[in-house]
């Protein structure tokens, strides 16, 4: 219900905040880029026309082609598929996770909370992008290892969010009042506690997002955990980083996206947090 | 929902980062343009006399300085400045006289009389003889050594001073090539009995040193004494250290090099217009081999490999990877570089993709063909993966590139372990080395596991024979047979490409750059 009020409220508070409205637009104008990819790439991303190479964007290739003469507009637009996939999929693992821990950790406390955050705040002392690289090194390279790599990364992150909400509830009226009717330790956590901390992770959900589309094409343009000829945007900067002075449309469109993209998704986790925050 | 903890200082951390991303692109368009046109001076006639003038070479950090163990380009153009060779090869891969003032060969093929000039030294002064290159040569060959060189020289019975300034060299076998053998790179001549040569202290080359700071700069004057007449041309030598290709680039540009080799194709293009430069571009007979091991399915049906070699467009290759430099590869490890020894007289079958999908159902591959390519992450390697990838899934073969770091491609010989896998070969100035190492029956690099009684005795032939006119025509024959039921691909032969600045004259860069001759280099005007 009250979502449903929310929903419907926030439509139409998108008329009056523009930015925020664009980063809505952004994040959902690439979601469908993603999900229509084949519709709308008149090429294939791999697909070779030797006789192409090297041409500046014109008509037949809206972004130019690159050093074998793959067609740039198509693999920035099959990439989109793989990179939000990967950072959506790797994103949402990492807020359950971190949620379950996050409940856990806050609403047991004692040792068991101290093991964890102090587990947790050692990760978090690392860069993150240092941490994946040194996670791809160890479990291997491949599409389900930047998984792991970013649910490891992110999930300490969200966990001490979702803490942060548990420990300031946990002493509140409403959870003593479930605890005296002896409700189960998981119906208290995740129907008495966890609705307090649904928009906190919201917010932070989406932070890490565009947050993991950042790290998912780092990791690209360093050249671990993908292989090519994938049409990921990292990997498309490194590979056309060397032509950068002949054919610099291969560089500029895929770098482009990954920055629009990650701006609109930021943008977007903005207006929610102030959404959020302006109804509470 | 007082808790609320977005921070907002790692938010504006993304925001720099998205920021900083964007700005970075617009920074090499604008890099390019930067350095002063300055006017070329005028042509001023060279005169012999002193040598002047500066010429500073970006390189990458040298490690070893012992030239026993020098391996990588700037490490043996470094210690070819400072050190001399018996025997040189020229850029044309012929051979030049050097300390060696004259060589002659038995009939046997067997022994071999150098004689040397009488006017070399080293730079503290002594005379470089006869006994000081028997002493250099019987280091490199020591049994049990370790040393680089050990399994070259194996062939070498015996090394003795027949005068003072002449070697003669017994060898156990005839070895047509043995001169090259002699201008190997780590032929340098030391000093009899140097303790440690790990300092670049007593020389006897063109330029002697000054001053090394490890990994920074190294800076080299002219040696006056040296024993060529009007050589070295220049009053100094530096070399400046770059691990970064792109930074050597960049330095060149902005004037704060002269010289820079080894660089990518890219890199040559984008330099290539520059007004002040004059771009270097030399034929070598270095290759990327393909290569799908016999010895194990897939590759024990010969029809497999004949497929993809069948599916394998080399001018489309050529084109796009080496983008018109350097030369078309045949499948035989003889290049064109060798004009005596190259032949191109067999056709090499035209690309003709229903046959090799006949030839990949007749192997029993009705539904295609899922294969592993493993490459090292250097060169042009990656490109050539991914080219031949959609080439070959023109005829259902479905390729997986695995591109690797070159340590781990090469490391536990795992490269010879894959089934199919592209590694890089060197060039070198004779090619009976690439059929003794990667042709023969089980040579210590044959990775396509090639085995064929008929190659084998063309090889040892040609190895062996003494008459010029016999190792020719088994060369050639021995490009029919590869081209006929080899089972490597070797798509095309890359240039060395350089760039110079356009005061200096008579820069010849080699098909190996670290041997080009900087002791004939000059520089105009003041």
């Amino acid at each position: 219900m009250r979502w449903g009020v929310g929903a419907a409220r926030s439509i139409q508070r998108l008329y009056k905040e523009p930015i925020t409205a664009a980063g809505v637009f952004i994040t959902f104008a690439f979601l469908l880029i993603a999900i229509l990819g084949p519709v709308l790439a008149p090429y294939g991303a791999n697909a070779i026309i030797a006789s192409d190479a090297r041409q500046p964007p014109s008509a037949a290739h809206w972004f130019g082609t690159d050093n074998l003469g793959r067609d740039v507009f198509s693999r920035v637009v099959l990439g989109a598929r793989e990179i939000l996939l990967l950072s959506g999929l790797g994103t949402l693992l990492a807020v359950v996770s971190g949620t379950f821990v996050g409940l856990l950790s806050g609403y047991r406390g004692g040792w068991l909370d101290e093991a964890i955050m102090r587990t947790f705040d050692s990760l978090l002392a690392m860069p993150a992008l240092l941490l994946a690289l040194l996670l791809l090194g160890t479990v291997g390279q491949s599409r389900n290892s930047i998984l792991a790599v970013i649910v490891v990364v992110y999930t300490p992150i969200v966990a001490r969010v979702v803490r942060s909400v548990v420990l300031s509830v946990k002493t509140k009226e409403f959870v003593e009042a479930a605890r005296l009717q002896g409700e189960t330790q998981a119906r208290i956590l995740f129907r008495e506690i966890l609705p307090s901390a649904l928009p906190a992770l919201a917010v932070e959900g989406a932070l890490r997002f565009s947050y993991a589309i950042f790290l998912v094409a780092s990791l690209g343009f360093l050249g671990v955990g993908v292989q090519p000829p994938s049409p990921n945007w990292g990997l498309m900067v490194k590979e056309a980083r060397s032509f950068a002075v002949q054919i610099p449309w291969a560089m500029y469109f895929p770098a482009g996206a990954i920055s629009v993209v990650v701006i609109g998704v930021n943008l977007a986790a903005d207006g929610l947090r102030r959404l959020l925050q302006g109804e509470s | 929902m007082e808790s609320f903890s977005v921070k907002s200082s790692q938010k504006r951390r993304l925001w720099t980062l998205a920021l900083l991303a964007g700005l970075a692109l617009l920074l090499p368009a604008c890099a390019g343009s930067a350095p002063e046109a300055t006017q070329p001076g005028e042509e001023v006639a060279i005169q012999a006399g002193e040598p002047s003038g500066l010429l500073r070479i970006a390189v990458q950090p040298i490690v070893n300085i012992d030239p026993a163990f020098i391996s990588s380009d700037p490490e043996v153009l470094v210690a070819s400045s400072v050190y001399d060779y018996l025997i040189d090869v020229t850029p044309q891969n012929t051979l030049e006289p050097r300390l060696a003032r004259e060589w002659k060969v038995s009939e046997d093929g067997l022994t071999y009389v150098i004689t040397l000039v009488e006017n070399a030294g080293f730079h503290d002064g002594t005379r470089l003889t006869a006994e000081d290159v028997v002493w250099t040569f019987d280091r490199l060959r020591e049994p049990g050594s370790g040393l680089p060189t050990e399994n070259l020289y194996s062939n070498v019975a015996s090394i003795e001073a027949t005068g003072e300034f002449e070697v003669t060299f017994t060898l156990t076998e005839p070895n047509p090539f043995f001169p090259y053998d002699l201008s190997d790179n780590h032929a340098l001549i030391l000093r009899a009995g140097t303790e440690d040569a790990n300092t670049f202290s007593n020389g006897s080359g063109p330029f002697r040193v000054v001053a090394y700071e490890p990994e920074s700069r190294m800076e080299l004057e002219a040696n006056p004494d040296y024993f060529q007449e009007g050589k070295p041309r220049l009053a100094n030598l530096e070399f400046i250290f770059f691990p970064d290709q792109n930074a050597q680039v960049e330095a060149l540009r902005s004037g704060q090099v002269d010289l820079v080799m080894f660089l990518s194709t890219d890199l040559y293009n984008s330099l290539k217009d520059e007004p002040d430069l004059v771009p270097l571009e030399v034929a070598t007979n270095g290759f990327d081999l393909v290569r799908l091991r016999s010895d194990r399915p897939p590759g024990d049906d010969p029809r497999v490999t004949q497929a993809l070699r069948l599916a394998t467009d080399r001018e489309a290759i050529y084109q796009l990877v080496l983008q018109g430099y350097g030369a078309i590869g045949r499948d035989s490890p003889i290049g064109p570089m060798y004009t005596q020894y190259y032949s191109d007289e067999t056709p090499l079958p035209e690309r003709d993709l229903d046959a090799a999908r006949q030839l990949l159902i007749d192997a029993g591959y009705t539904d295609g063909l899922d294969l592993v390519l493993h490459t090292p992450d250097t060169g042009n390697r990656p490109t050539l993966a991914v080219v031949l990838k959609e080439q070959w899934a023109e005829i259902g073969v479905n390729v997986e590139v695995v591109v690797e770091p070159e340590s781990v491609y090469y490391a536990d010989d795992g490269w010879l372990e894959v089934d199919l896998g592209i590694t890089g070969w060197g060039s070198r100035p004779y090619p009976q080395f690439y059929l003794d190492t990667m042709l023969v029956c089980g040579a210590i690099w044959n990775e396509s596991h090639f085995c064929d009684e008929e190659f084998d005795a063309l090889a040892e032939l040609a190895g062996r024979t003494m008459n010029e006119e016999e190792r020719v025509d088994a060369y050639r024959q021995i490009q029919a047979l590869l081209i006929e039921r080899g089972l490597v691909i070797i798509p095309y032969f890359f240039a060395q490409l350089g760039a110079i600045r356009d005061d200096f004259q008579g820069f010849a860069m080699k098909p190996f750059p670290g041997r080009s001759d900087l002791a004939v280099v000059s520089k105009a005007g003041p």
